[in-house]
């Protein structure tokens, strides 16, 4: 059975790099490992051997044996949805309709559902003991678990039923006649918006069964998988980190560990230097200990108010640009739990 | 910027966006303005900047003459619903409401324009010498900043249409809104800044923004030496300047923020970058 792991958080906390980091590890303990990235930084992707052509298709790795990697495709959106689960007439009507660009931009979920399915899919193969997924980072993150259902709920309709007036309709039955509230929603709107609206809700309500199939198997995937929290001791990523938290078990998740990237050592914290040391380094260690401190604090109260397992990376002057220096990245991680990478351990 | 009417403060999530419409709503204040600042996300961020636990729809005084509220989209709906069509009773209008909210998912520029008409509208009204905005991060500010023309373009009639035209029309007025986009001088960031940047160029919505660089430290005045933590902190320091400078490259602020060192409260950041800020004028 292969093992998913998903590795979440804010944007720019070094998710993709902590990703490939875990991807190399498990290679290199010997497990088949493939790592599901989004738009990774050029020094990342040919680190994992994917140069340039970053393909949706799984590539080896030339001099990593054991190691795949492959690209999600957040901008297949709603495009995959509607040739997948609708009529191709259908489809073709969806993929041209202003409504449908616009609600494609409109509803991060969308992304996050399109990168899940495809991740899934991977997954379901069956032909690698360890999936390591890059989570897309749209709306905090925490779309990507929530996605399959809001799709469901958008293409099954509480809007529809409202507009149509009803349970579900044949070909068309949008009803002003007789509806006062949509008699107002019309003199603000304009005569017609709604109309459209409706239509194309119409259209996409065919796919509804296939979607919300899919976000069953798409959900039951994620309830097995490993789930990993990346963040900085910045303000902002806690904030979103805390949010998986809090969020994650009311639909059946439980993150195993936040991993603090980017951590300042606790040494600074306090140092006493020398005596001969100039005035300026010395104030520098002073403000960087500062630091040190209270990212120490972030991290204690983290786990204190959340319950949580935290780990660290320790901060490198420079982001790791090779197979060895990823590889080194999760060896130098204080206290991440040995399990992350067991794929008997689900 | 403390000449203009309306401050929209944007940036990429995690640059400190929330901190700068704090410390902007501070110096005008000091300044003799009577200010409302507005959060249009739904992030704790200016409450807590503000010093205060939470905010509401209806503005409240924070401190003397600094206003602040939440824009809460179902509570824009209807106030704009009881203001612009008389219509009475919460009952109904709180279901059309919810309703709209539903459309808004579907329909374009539906929710961005409840969001930033109440902006506007508060604006036009006169109560205040300067609104701020604490806007959603850059990622959604164009199909906010585009709302007017996106609802002119997609309906043909209606109320929301006549009233579409003054609100392209006040963002677009130099002399009342400034844009001002809160950066830091990363990869991340910088890069998406510069994509707004150009974003904004091509649309030609609002005047030229003003580029807010957040948390720059300066050069060490002296080499790294010794060793341990002395020179890790050192190397370090180093480090974040080289790469700062290389992004400040890319992207040439019109306000440089320092970083603030060490264990400071959300509002003791607001009130020194307010000090910052005094300091450019």
């Amino acid at each position: 059975m292969t093992k998913a792991i998903l590795v979440t958080g804010a944007g720019g906390v070094g998710k993709t790099t902590v990703s490939a980091a875990l991807g190399v590890k498990s290679a290199r303990l010997g497990q088949r490992t493939l790592v599901l990235t989004v738009d990774p930084a050029r020094r990342l992707a040919s680190a994992l051997g994917v140069g340039d052509e970053l393909g949706s298709e799984p590539e080896p790795h030339p001099d990593e044996p054991n190691l795949w990697a492959a690209m999600l495709d957040a901008s297949l959106s709603w495009r995959s949805v509607a040739t997948r689960h609708a009529d191709p007439d259908v489809a073709d009507r969806l993929v041209n309709n202003e409504f449908f660009l616009a609600a494609s931009q409109h509803f991060p979920a969308s992304q996050s559902y399109a990168a899940a399915d495809q991740a899934a899919t991977f997954v379901e193969a069956g032909a690698w003991d360890i999936v390591v997924v890059d989570t897309p980072p749209s709306a905090g993150g925490i779309d990507f678990f929530t996605a399959p259902a809001q799709m469901a709920d958008l293409v099954g309709g509480r809007l529809l039923r409202w507009l149509t007036g009803g349970p579900l309709p044949g070909r068309f039955l949008y009803r002003r006649a007789g509806r006062p509230v949509l008699r107002i929603a019309d003199s603000i709107l304009g005569s017609d918006l709604l109309e459209r609206v409706a239509e194309f809700l119409l259209d996409l309500r065919t796919t509804y069964d296939g979607v919300a199939d899919r976000g069953r198997q798409i959900e039951a995937l994620m309830g097995r998988a490993t789930i990993l929290v990346v963040t900085t001791a910045d303000p902002a990523p806690v904030t979103e980190a805390a949010r998986f938290y809090r969020e994650l078990p009311a639909i059946g998740g439980q993150p195993a560990a936040v991993i603090f990237n980017r951590s300042l050592p606790e040494e600074w914290i306090g140092f006493k230097p020398p005596e001969n040391v100039a005035r300026e380094l010395v104030e520098n260690l002073q403000r960087w200990g500062a630091e040190s401190l209270r990212q120490s604090d972030a991290r204690t109260e983290f786990a204190a108010v959340n319950h949580a397992h935290v780990s660290s990376i320790p901060w490198q002057p420079e982001p790791p640009n090779d197979l060895d220096g990823l590889a080194g990245l999760i060896s130098s991680a204080a206290s991440m739990p040995a399990s992350v990478l067991d794929p008997g351990e689900i | 910027m403390l000449e203009k009417r309306l401050l929209v403060v944007s940036g990429k999530g995690g640059v400190g966006k929330s901190a700068v419409a704090a410390a902007l709503a501070q110096l005008a204040t000091r300044h003799g303005k009577r200010v409302l600042v507005i959060d249009m996300g739904e992030s704790a961020g200016l409450s807590a900047h503000l010093g205060v636990t939470d905010l509401e729809f209806t503005p409240r005084e924070v401190r003397p003459d600094l206003h602040a509220m939440r824009l809460v989209r179902s509570d824009s709906l209807i106030e704009y619903l009881t203001l612009q069509l008389s219509i009475r009773g919460l009952s109904r209008l709180g279901g059309l409401a919810r309703a709209f909210d539903a459309l808004a998912t579907a329909a374009p520029a539906v929710r961005e324009i409840i969001s930033i008409g109440k902006v506007l509208w508060e604006v036009r009204e006169q109560n205040w010498d300067l609104v701020i905005a604490d806007a959603p991060p850059t990622g959604q500010l164009g199909s906010y900043l585009r709302a007017p023309l996106s609802i002119a373009e997609l309906v043909p009639t209606g109320r929301i249409q006549r009233q579409a035209a003054w609100m392209g029309d006040t963002l677009a007025n130099p002399a009342v809104t400034n844009v001002i986009l809160v950066n830091l001088a990363e990869e991340l960031p910088t890069t998406e800044t510069n994509q707004t940047l150009e974003w904004l160029e091509r649309n030609d919505l609002v005047p030229e923004p003003t580029i807010v660089t957040n948390r720059l430290v300066s050069a060490l005045a002296v080499k790294a030496r010794g060793e341990g933590p002395v020179k890790e902190a050192a190397l370090h320091h180093q480090a974040v300047y080289a790469e700062q400078q290389h992004w400040l490259e890319r992207l040439t602020p019109d306000v440089s923020l320092p970083y603030l060192f060490g264990l400071l409260t959300p509002s003791e950041v607001a009130a020194r970058l307010s000090e910052e800020f005094e300091a450019h004028l």
